[in-house]
């Protein structure tokens, strides 16, 4: 079967400012941020410097706190917030225009929402903190877990801990999680299973976790690596800090029917825990609110995937990842402030689209991004644009729950919202595809592919992810037989040891000189010297 | 000792996936139900003219078909069997229920239905997943029993006609009880300090069980049963003994390489083992829950499956190890995992800390590939390290 095509489109407009990025890229080896600030004509590079004013005024009111300047110097992983000027600079890198503002007003808004989190952690942290009052409405939950059980609550606080400490922590530096795999390796622990929840086991083992909360919900939430390294972070939560904790668990096969009972009870369980050791009482009001949201989110997100279907996508790239990753995920509709957000990017995208705004001087290939993310070279869907033009129209992790979920308050509906949260939480990023049978992994793959118009698959293959690699040989069958370019790229999700962002960018460069004999757009930035960079 | 009359025959049962009981039960028109997860409840898959074979894949060799399709990364029990259906090892099953538990297994059993590496030819063949429970509770009871309604009783009544009732299951508890039982007492022999019975040869009784239709099986066993009560021991000095936990052990000569060594495996707490896979499920004929759920629960609560998340259960598996150490007067524990087996992977580092701080016993933690053959020289190593190190702590008198 011949292979798909797509049209080429080109950029009418020139792009103003910097043509080549590659010589933003220190040649020294040493250097560990960008030699300069990108030069995006007037007007842009004005937004731009008044968005990183932004950021540093964030990181500025942060650490103006004396408990936030101890938890410096007592966690290891707070040094790697000193890189959040440059992650910035990476998502932004040869970005104008629209694309320009959503990534910015997204991204900063996630940037706000880590220091607040990391803000009431230190608050609360018996080492740092050590407000006793205020630990006690905290209810730590994992890093990828959906916090659908948190909904109904109002005086009391999820606290993602694993986020800052682990999966931001990667994004700002790309070694930050060596440290912590050596421990969790050192302690027995196989290198061979994934190493974000190993990276975990391994703060809880070395005591790099921040120390809060009334109780703990764990979630089994992307893999049996996620599942078991709870039982790790559990045994030192109660034995030893005296932090009961409850396993919440999501059932694997979350698209039957027949396991959908089990994941509501379940989930009334952990409420019940929760309200037991918060002493709050769940608030149908408050549910019902957060569930509304919830519905406006979706909708939002439905606009910019229907968006990215066209010829103009507008918010592609890591960033749309990671700011539906926090919407959905860890926000669930609790917070008032994600709406005005989702508002404002809906606007832009808009504007884009009707602008015909485009992010390269050409568009080649539109490409679904698939499989787990090279934590510390998420940025690398901006060099796919700008290096090869070919548009990453959306992600795996972002292809989440779409069905809306009741939101009006009535006898009926409070009985729902029990199998909502449980959908929900079944459906939390990577895992909705993760787990679920091939029908949700690979099978829908192919339907996105066609819904979106896509003419390849740029396949992340995490070597640790066990539940994507167990489906290697049904990926490259079914895309020859469907004519469809699957490009294989291969990580070590959080250890850059292993897979070297380079390798990386070479195995996508490989196939596109050798399989579709092209060459790059932006030649400079094919091979870069970012080694050593954070 | 003496060697036992039937022992050649059950190693000989080990030999192919296929075996000759497998064949002389289809050959009598039954209906071969293939399974991959202790957590299934086994009974269930032996109700009417149903048997249930659990699939293995004995003498592995090559799994280069299998690592194309799930890469090398895949625990080598997931791809030994996906390589030994794509190679046809496994036609004579005539449905697979799959359980949705450890992922590996889970994707080879996908890839054996995408790849249609049974049912060619079968107009009734069935691929069933299963949602095991994540947690032992009440509520997991209950998810049990529909999924073994929805994905083992229905669809083995609708496929094949077999009968499902109340009747036909209690019969295949007993059946499967008897089994247990028979299993059970020959375990006892393990508890003798100079013991009539070797961990090797326990451990050959134990997987056949699995491996071939159990009616077919018990009068060899009771025979057997029969034969150890009288046996002799020979008197040999073991230089420790131990329990072994963890993965699936396929490869009996495993345990036979620990043995050789003069190492005495004296308990087996690994899937497919006989702690807890072989004890009897309690029927009350009082009780107000149905024999499924009287199955069921027996499935969920007394399951040590690693997947189990609920923090009674993880605390209860070490605590289980320890008891039956203590039971079996074991003087040290291996942990083991099939290379690349996630779940297993956190058990044994948590399990080998808590056994050695927490209880006290040395600990072995060690990985292993399914076929011992490939890592033997390595194994012995390890093994003899160990007890090597539990000889010395005995002589200098230090902590057990």
């Amino acid at each position: 079967m011949a292979y798909k095509t797509v049209k080429k489109i080109t950029n009418p407009k020139k792009k103003k400012g910097d043509q080549t990025l590659g010589k933003l890229y220190p040649t020294n080896g040493k250097t560990k941020v960008f030699v300069r600030r990108e030069w995006r004509g007037v007007k842009d590079t004005l937004y731009d410097y008044s968005r990183w004013l932004y950021i540093m005024s964030i990181l500025a009111r942060f650490i103006a706190k004396p408990r936030n300047i101890k938890a410096m110097f007592r966690y290891r992983w707070m040094a790697n917030y000193l890189a959040v000027p440059y992650m910035m600079d990476k998502f932004t890198l040869g970005l104008r225009d629209e694309p320009l503002r959503i990534t910015h007003t997204a991204m900063n808004f996630v940037i706000y929402d880590v220091a607040k989190t990391m803000d009431n952690i230190f608050k609360g942290d018996r080492r740092t903190g050590n407000d006793e009052e205020f630990s006690k409405t905290c209810v730590l939950t994992d890093e990828n877990a959906m916090t659908a059980f948190m909904m109904g609550f109002k005086d009391t606080t999820a606290i993602l801990r694993e986020v800052p400490t682990m999966f931001v922590a990667n994004l700002l530096t790309q070694n930050s999680t060596t440290h912590y795999l050596d421990v969790a390796q050192e302690f027995g622990l196989p290198g061979d299973v994934c190493p974000m929840p190993e990276a975990e086991a391994g703060i809880s083992i070395d005591d790099d976790f921040a120390v809060l909360g009334c109780c703990a919900v764990q979630v089994n939430t992307t893999c049996d690596g996620s599942l078991m390294g709870n039982g790790v972070i559990a045994h030192r939560l109660e034995r030893e800090y005296g932090i009961p904790t409850f396993q919440l668990s999501a059932p694997m096969r979350h698209r039957e029917d027949d396991v959908q009972e089990y994941a509501a009870r379940d989930m009334q369980e952990a409420v019940k825990f929760i309200e037991e050791h918060a002493h709050e009482k769940w608030s149908w009001k408050r549910y019902f609110e957060s569930a509304a949201r919830v519905n406006d989110a979706t909708k939002h997100r439905a606009f910019w995937l229907e968006t990215n279907s066209t010829d103009y996508p507008q918010f592609c790239g890591s960033v749309f990842s990671l700011y539906n990753d926090t919407n959905y995920m860890g926000n669930c509709g609790r917070s008032e402030l994600f709406p005005p957000k989702d508002k404002k990017i809906s606007k832009l995208v808009e504007q884009g689209y009707k602008k015909k705004t485009m992010m390269a001087p050409e568009y080649r290939h539109r490409c679904i991004v698939w499989g787990v993310q090279p934590q510390y070279n998420i940025h690398m869907l901006y060099w796919m644009i700008h290096c090869w033009g070919v548009l990453p129209l959306t992600d795996m992790l972002s292809m989440v729950n779409t069905l809306p979920i009741a939101e009006d308050d009535t006898p009926e509906n409070r009985e729902k919202a029990w199998y909502d949260m449980a959908w929900l939480n079944e459906n939390m990023i990577m895992r909705n595809r993760t787990h679920g049978g091939y029908k949700v992994l690979v099978d829908e793959l192919w339907e996105f592919c066609e819904i979106m118009n896509a003419d390849m698959v740029m396949m992340w293959e995490h070597m640790s992810c066990k539940a994507l690699d167990g489906l290697h040989g049904q990926f490259e069958e079914q895309g020859r037989e469907r004519g469809i370019h699957v490009v294989w790229v291969c990580h070590d999700l959080c250890d850059p040891r292993v897979y070297t962002r380079q390798a990386i960018r070479d195995e996508f460069s490989q196939y596109m000189r050798t399989v579709l004999r092209e060459e790059p757009l932006d030649p400079t930035i094919e091979h870069i010297p970012d080694e050593n960079m954070w | 000792m003496k060697d036992l009359k039937h022992l050649l025959y059950f190693e000989n049962l080990l030999q192919n996936a296929n075996n000759e009981l497998i064949e002389q039960a289809k050959a009598e028109g039954n209906i071969c139900a293939a399974f991959t997860c202790e957590n299934i409840p086994e009974p269930l898959l032996n109700i009417g003219n149903a048997f249930s074979v659990r699939l293995f894949a004995p003498n592995s060799g090559s799994l280069d078909i299998a690592t194309y399709y799930m890469t090398s990364f895949l625990c080598e029990t997931s791809r030994a069997l996906l390589e030994r259906a794509i190679e046809g090892g496994y036609n004579f099953a005539d449905c697979l229920v799959a359980a949705d538990g450890c992922t590996m297994m889970n994707r080879a059993a996908e890839n054996m239905e995408l790849l249609h590496t049974m049912d060619e030819g079968k107009s009734n063949f069935f691929y069933h997943f299963m949602e095991i429970p994540l947690k032992a509770t009440e509520i997991g009871v209950d998810l049990m029993k529909l999924q073994v309604q929805n994905h083992i009783l229905n669809p083995l009544h609708e496929h094949y006609g077999v009968d499902v009732s109340e009747e036909a299951i209690r019969k295949a508890v007993e059946e499967h009880n008897e089994v247990c039982r028979l299993i059970r007492e020959l375990g006892e022999f393990r508890k003798e300090e100079d013991p009539r019975i070797t961990g090797y040869e326990f451990a050959v009784f134990t997987l056949a069980t699995y491996l071939a239709p159990k009616y077919l099986l018990i009068d060899k066993l009771r025979e057997t049963l029969e034969e150890v009560k009288t046996r002799e021991p020979d008197g040999k000095k073991w230089r420790a003994r131990v329990v072994v936990v963890g993965s699936e052990v396929d490869d009996v000569a495993f345990i036979k390489l620990i043995e050789d060594t003069g190492t005495y495996v004296c308990a087996d707490r690994y899937c497919f083992g006989s702690l807890p896979g072989r004890v009897p499920i309690e029927i009350d004929d009082n009780s107000e829950d149905d024999i499924i759920t009287q199955i069921c629960r027996h499935y969920t609560m007394k399951g040590q499956c690693p997947r189990m998340m609920n923090m009674e259960k993880v605390y209860g598996r070490k605590k289980y190890v320890n008891d039956i150490a203590k039971e079996y007067n074991a003087d040290g524990v291996i942990y083991e995992q099939v290379k690349f087996c996630d779940p297993w992977a956190y058990e044994r580092m948590l399990g080998s800390h808590m056994l050695r701080e927490d209880y006290g016993f040395p600990v072995l933690s060690v990985d292993r590939p399914y076929n011992i053959s490939s890592g033997a020289g390595q194994m012995r190593t390890r093994v003899q390290a160990f007890i090597e190190s539990i000889e010395i702590k005995k002589l200098q008198g230090g902590v057990k």
